[in-house]
């Protein structure tokens, strides 16, 4: 039998002292979803807010980030994608 | 959605439109609304254009055809994209009638981009702390 737990520096899963679980950078507790208003659809001609959720070099942010359920991160994915294609939004880089 | 030539609008915007939307109406397909969207600046140059007019079609038709539809779009050298989505309702404003506008009022693409915004920012009352700099 080897002994799995390293004792050397750096950080082991579930090895804080009392066993606890690992805190998330982003909440304890995990993150409120992100609504979707009417006002502001996840549409391709709604530039101005789909524009907030694309980093400085154009790449369209993670649902870790952007706190969107699956369905509406892929609709956000969509969105984003044919606004680049009718040149509504860059390929690289922000607006 | 298609985004038109601003060299073409120049030239007119009423036939302009009326041959994009007879290119739809000639394979069966009904014109719900047919709007100008947008003019603007293109995220990119397309074929040596930094401006392009966005027009907003929104149209019932057999999906059958949407294929010609696609095909003498793609053939209209006025036209340098076009985006042809699946649309569940129209809204509303698709209805109402067009806002005029002069199409000599469209900005060359030689024009500089306007300044951006700043937001003037007020100064901040002394609260007895100094900030070096």
């Amino acid at each position: 039998m080897s002994n799995v737990n390293s004792s050397g520096g750096g950080f082991r899963e579930g090895g804080r002292e009392g066993g606890g679980a690992r805190r998330s950078k982003f909440g304890r507790f995990g993150q409120k979803r992100r609504e979707v208003l009417p006002e502001e659809p996840l549409d391709y001609k709604n530039v101005a807010y789909l524009a907030k959720f694309v980093s400085a070099n154009g790449r369209i942010q993670s649902r870790k980030r952007t706190s969107f359920s699956g369905q509406n991160q892929r609709k956000l994915a969509d969105a984003i994608k044919r606004a680049r294609m009718v040149a509504l939004m860059p390929f690289v880089g922000r607006i | 959605m298609c985004l038109l030539d601003n060299r073409e609008v120049r030239k007119g915007w009423q036939p302009l439109k009326d041959s994009v939307l007879a290119m739809f109406t000639k394979h069966g397909a009904k014109v719900l609304s047919g709007r100008r969207w947008d003019e603007r600046r293109l995220a990119y140059p397309i074929k040596g254009q930094q401006r392009g007019t966005y027009l907003l079609v929104y149209f019932s038709a057999n999906t059958q055809v949407l294929g010609a539809i696609r095909r003498d779009l793609q053939f209209n050298e006025s036209l340098l994209r076009f985006l042809l989505v699946e649309c569940e309702d129209v809204p509303q404003a698709a209805y109402e009638p067009e806002a005029a506008f002069d199409i000599n009022t469209i900005p060359s693409d030689d024009a500089p981009p306007p300044p951006p915004v700043m937001s003037s920012v007020e100064p901040a009352e002394s609260t007895g702390a100094t900030t070096e700099i």
